[in-house]
């Protein structure tokens, strides 16, 4: 007789969502549903009227973590629209400012998986912020990669956190040569620390993988070796940076992108039958509570070539450098890996900057109304922005944000993992919810025909 | 160094009406020429992930941070805060970091002060661009206090 259990809401992530798991009696997971339960916002009403410029500063407001991804999709969503290529020297700067995000929202990621995992040759789970060796060094590295990545982000991207610097044709300013010396020693800083900081979490990792067991809230539960499996696509668009519809090439397609309603593919009405108290933090949900993911869920399920798929760095680490490992750990090693890559990329780019070249295009169209839409490589995956622009005018804007992507995916790898695994399995999409939450509706013909808000 | 001995961070969302008020007030301030040891920053959403769990507490002495606080005055009023009379939950990270506050963690070691303005609408989750007149007046008068508090004086005639 199946059981059905509540984690609401989940933790060390941003955003709100909650899994309801419905549970055999072993307490393995038969169907499991990740839902966003984060209110629809309006962004994409409150851009039509805009100007190209302000998009991407309104885009860049919807979340508190991947301000620069959006500013960077939306601003070139708006360039594909109106059709301009940017100078060299404006791309490398952008790609400077993605990467340094990249390695600053690793080791962010790191702090929050941590508490996860076990010191090796004990059963003792890691507190990030002990003052004992060995975490502390380990905590003082993240911070110092952290700042290292912040900082090269802020000189790129003019500020760290809201970056000031992207515009609709290129950069505002280049950087001096000495601010270009100064990453690029940081760069050298960070390469070093992401290769040690890599090494740990890798080994950290592997340990917890070898485990049979593992303590959730003083419950011991086995460890299945197929945690977080599943066999739906990846997507990714670049190794580290993004694609447009300027490319000559493109590696996304909206004719192969579709959205479909959550109550097609969420669980329905339900009652709690399975209640644990001991789960941290502060138990799962009351016995008897009325759940409803169906209507619940604040999102759609988008699907490419018809499935939903993984983003993020497994998804580009399996279509750019042959990665092949399934699962949980896998995501969380392809995740680390792609820090030592991203400082080396870092590097390049900032050797082959020019601080004299031009960053603003000579001609900026004001748009034709044409639908335009790029995509970026955000550090938890595709995030691609759409829009028309006619006339120095936005007519059109949406966003498809990373973690609804990973939404219908990690539902899915949640089967046959003990319930209590869950969130390990939900933490290792390093999930960014809070702007996960809107719709485009793509009629049969595959046109985007309007967005449509989801109210119940 | 990334956060120098004074940091003034502006909180808030500016899609959600009032709420902008913290990143209007950074954007005057980033208006004037301040010492080097004093950096302002438009945290947005972003304090907690980016500032307040990255400030080293043996360069930062003094945070400042500007946002609204809803303590039932009229609104544009403005109020000074301590950390000790902030509700329990304000600035939570969204993290959820070991279920404490990260404010909490520095502010034995870094002198936070909290400058909060009473807001009049705060459309939170439905987006609307602007802020209200009285908090938009509200502007130069907590640039003032902000310099105030970190001990500048600008000698302006504001």
């Amino acid at each position: 007789m199946s059981k059905v259990v509540e984690i609401s809401p989940t933790t060390r992530h941003e955003g709100h969502s909650k899994l309801v798991l419905k549970v055999n009696d072993a307490g393995i997971i038969e169907t499991g549903n990740w839902c966003s339960i984060t209110p629809v916002r309006g962004v994409e009403k409150l851009a039509i009227g805009k100007t190209p410029e302000q998009v991407p500063k309104i885009a860049s407001r919807v979340c508190g973590i991947c301000p620069i991804a959006h500013c960077l999709a939306a601003t070139e969503a708006m360039e594909a629209s109106i059709k301009v290529e940017i100078p060299k020297d404006a791309k490398l700067l952008r790609y400077i400012l993605q990467l340094a995000n990249r390695c600053h929202s690793i080791a962010l990621h790191d702090i929050l998986i941590l508490p996860d995992l076990y010191l090796p040759g004990t059963d003792v789970k890691i507190n990030p912020f002990s003052p004992e060796e060995p975490v502390r060094s380990v905590a003082k590295r993240i911070q110092r990669l952290r700042e290292i990545s912040q900082t090269i982000g802020q000189i790129a991207g003019g500020e760290a956190i809201h970056p000031s610097n992207p515009r609709v044709g290129g950069m505002y300013v280049n950087c001096s040569e000495q601010a270009k010396t100064k990453m690029y020693d940081l760069a050298k800083e960070g390469v070093v620390l992401a290769h040690q900081q890599m090494d740990f979490m890798i080994a950290v990792l592997r340990n917890y993988q070898k485990r049979d067991w593992v303590d959730v809230g003083g419950m011991k539960v086995a460890l299945p070796k197929d945690l977080g499996y599943h066999d739906q696509g990846y997507l990714a668009t670049h190794p580290f940076y993004g694609s447009s519809s300027l490319d000559e090439c493109p590696s996304w397609s909206l004719d192969r992108f579709k959205e479909v309603r959550p109550w097609d593919w969420y669980m329905g009405e339900m009652e709690i039958s399975l209640e644990e108290p001991k789960y941290p933090v502060g138990g799962t949900t009351k016995l008897g509570t009325k759940v409803n993911p169906q209507m619940e869920a604040c999102t759609g399920i988008p699907m490419y070539d018809g499935q939903p798929v993984e983003v993020g760095p497994r998804a580009r680490l399996v279509k750019y450098k042959n990665f092949d490992e399934k699962g949980t750990i896998g995501q969380n090693v392809a995740r680390e890996m792609e820090y030592t890559d991203s400082f080396y990329e870092m590097i390049d780019c900032i050797d082959a900057l020019n601080p004299s070249g031009k960053v603003v295009a000579d001609y900026i169209p004001k748009g034709d109304g044409s639908l335009g839409w790029a995509a970026n490589e955000a550090p938890r995956g595709t995030d691609v922005h759409l829009a028309k622009v006619k006339d120095w005018k936005v007519q059109y804007f949406s966003m498809l944000v990373p973690t609804t992507w990973n939404f219908a995916t990690c539902s899915a790898a949640l089967t046959g993992a003990p319930w209590q695994l869950a969130e390990v399995i939900m933490r290792g999409y390093d999930p960014c919810v809070s702007c996960a939450t809107h719709m485009i509706v793509v009629d049969e013909d595959n046109k985007v025909v309007a967005q449509k808000l989801i109210q119940q | 160094m990334l956060y120098p001995e004074i940091v003034v961070a502006g909180c808030g969302n500016p899609l959600f009406a009032d709420d902008g008020f913290g990143p209007a007030v950074i954007e005057e301030m980033q208006k004037l020429t301040l010492p080097d040891n004093v950096k302002v920053v438009d945290a947005g959403l972003g304090g907690p992930h980016f500032i307040f769990t990255l400030l080293d507490p043996e360069v930062t002495k003094k945070l400042v941070i500007v946002d609204i606080a809803d303590y039932g005055a009229e609104p544009g009023s403005i109020t000074k805060l301590r950390i000790e009379d902030l509700p329990p939950g304000s600035y939570r990270d969204a993290h959820s970091w070991d279920l404490t506050e990260p404010l909490q963690r520095i502010k034995d070691r870094i002198d936070i002060t909290v400058i909060g303005c009473q807001p009049k609408r705060v459309t939170d989750p439905e987006m609307e661009i602007g802020l209200s007149d009285e908090v938009s007046k509200a502007i130069p008068k907590t640039v003032r206090i902000v310099l105030e508090t970190i001990g500048v004086d600008y000698g302006t005639a504001i």
